[in-house]
């Protein structure tokens, strides 16, 4: 049987950018593979967001190259591949208009064209997303009138409505409770062992990760790989990558 | 008091009013979710520039308001988005600019105060079957683009930066929304004059946004304020012989304290 080629969902290579002359990330270069549950670590203003926001095409390279399934960049066109839940996201204005159904609805608008009309395919979808996110009940309930877990849960149930082949989620514990953070990762490692998607996170919640993920990305300026998160993920090692003594608290999620 | 229908400039200027009632709200909806609710009193105030130039040069002033005004709104998203200008600073600047400008060329010339008058604050004799037939030829295509943009503009809304990151063509709606409603306030300020069609714009889905529903029906509910309040504004202005734009905004204003007192949260 011949080897179905599978390329990197993405491939970075010598990656800078600056932001008003001052360097954000230099020389950044590895690859993300299909099926990876990848965290991404560093302190504060390190360029996490800004790496995440390179790879979305949101923020545009000083140098370097972005190969996104396989295609450069720049001619990349399946955005609805990739699934994208933003920093704060659970934040939303309390009276926007807007359901919970019209907000995972959203995630479908990509696919649908001009004129387009919710199609069949649109619908189930749509439903499937709310079901796996446990969101269905709140359907028609105003996306400003829920909880900081439940709005987060509506917002990645609005990115996977495009069936994206990776999810990335930007600090997703950011204005959510301790109860709704667990449940979260928890969410996060069945997606990706039982769906198959590729997750790729930021966060500062160093010790929960340390089970599950395939690979962590380092950023603070640079960008450093580890194969192995377990032996990143140490109190010497995270001490040295932060520049400040750490302590990794390990929490049962 | 439906006597008033027999007359032709009360039919025209219910074809207008209701038509403008219908585009200003629905493109209200986005500038109001957007924060971005003094563009419409900008772009007008800009309109009242291309009236003014119309008037001292003996050129159409309908379309030298639409030229003006959209001229404004691109240079306005332009400053926004590709120099990341505050949106409200880049307003302040063009909405005094336009005004001083607008009275210099008006003190130069000095001799159309009375038809410029009409223009502030609108006037049902003043629509003409021409203009109801432009505003009939651009409202139309205004209404195509906001409908078919309608799901891009409300997810841009909602989340500029998910919607650019999943494929949508951001910046070029952005461009096509301010343009949109540059065309439609030019066209409204016959009927409801250039200092009040922005409350056209921002009053019916503000109101709407109390009653705590969903976009689609915000939008549709918006849309029916709107509707009600130029069918009795204009029946006010010819019951008591009322600037049209004021009374149809104190129709709005009505409705909008009547939404604010039902929804008190």
């Amino acid at each position: 049987m011949p080897l179905k080629f599978s390329p990197s969902l993405f491939e970075v290579n010598n990656l800078n950018f600056e932001r008003q002359g001052n360097l954000v990330l230099k020389n950044g270069t590895f690859k993300i593979l299909p099926g990876e549950y990848c965290a991404i670590i560093g302190p504060n203003g390190g360029g996490k967001t800004t790496l995440v926001r390179l790879l979305l095409g949101l923020e545009k390279p000083t140098s370097g190259a972005i190969t996104l399934f396989g295609t450069p960049q720049n001619r990349f066109r399946d955005w609805n591949r990739i699934g994208y839940v933003p920093q704060r996201s659970a934040l939303v204005d309390g009276s926007f208009p807007a359901t919970v159904r019209e907000v995972v609805g959203m995630g479908r608008y990509a696919k649908r064209g001009i004129f387009g009309f919710e199609s069949v395919e649109d619908k189930a979808a749509i439903a499937e997303a709310m079901e796996l996110m446990g969101v269905s009940d709140l359907s028609n309930r105003l996306i400003g009138n829920l909880s900081g877990g439940q709005r987060q849960r509506v917002m990645i149930a609005r990115a996977l409505a495009s069936n994206p082949d990776v999810l990335i989620v930007d600090e997703p514990n950011t204005g959510v409770d301790v109860e709704s953070q667990h449940r979260f990762y928890e969410l996060l490692r069945t997606l990706n062992r039982t769906k198959k998607l590729s997750i790729l996170f930021i966060t500062h919640d160093i010790g929960v990760i340390a089970e599950d993920i395939t690979r962590v990305l380092f950023v603070n300026q640079t960008v450093l790989i580890s194969q192995n998160p377990a032996e990143m993920i140490r109190c010497d090692e995270m001490s040295r990558l932060y520049g400040t003594p750490s302590h990794v608290v390990c929490h049962n999620h | 008091m439906l006597e008033m229908l027999d007359y032709p400039f009360m039919q025209r200027a219910f074809v207008a009013g209701l038509m403008i009632a219908v585009l200003a709200s629905l493109s209200g909806s986005f500038i109001v979710l957007r924060r971005y609710s003094l563009l419409s009193e900008t772009l007008a105030h800009v309109s009242l520039v291309g009236v003014a130039v119309g008037l001292l040069f003996g050129m159409s002033p309908l379309w030298m308001a639409v030229l003006a005004s959209l001229v404004a709104s691109w240079l306005i998203e332009y400053l926004r988005s590709v120099h990341g200008m505050y949106s409200d600073s880049v307003l302040a600047i063009f909405l005094s600019g336009s005004l001083a400008l607008a009275i210099v060329i008006v003190s130069l010339a000095g001799s159309f105060n009375a038809s410029l008058f009409s223009y502030l604050f609108g006037s049902i004799l003043s629509v003409s079957t021409q203009d109801l037939w432009v505003m009939g030829i651009f409202g139309s295509m205004a209404m195509a683009l906001l409908i078919a943009f309608f799901k891009e503009l409300y997810f841009i809304a909602f989340d500029e930066d998910v919607a650019r990151a999943g494929g949508i063509r951001v910046t070029l709606l952005n461009f096509m929304l301010v343009s949109v409603i540059a065309v439609i306030i030019a066209l409204s300020i016959r009927v409801v004059g250039t200092l009040l069609i922005g409350a056209l714009m921002v009053i019916p889905p503000v109101a709407a946004i109390r009653f705590g529903m969903g976009f689609y029906p915000t939008t549709l509910l918006s849309m029916a304020i709107a509707l009600i309040s130029v069918v009795i504004g204009l029946s006010a202005s010819y019951l008591f012989s009322l600037p049209s734009g004021a009374a149809i905004v104190l129709c709005l204003l009505v409705i909008f304290i009547i939404a604010l007192v039902i929804n008190r949260r």
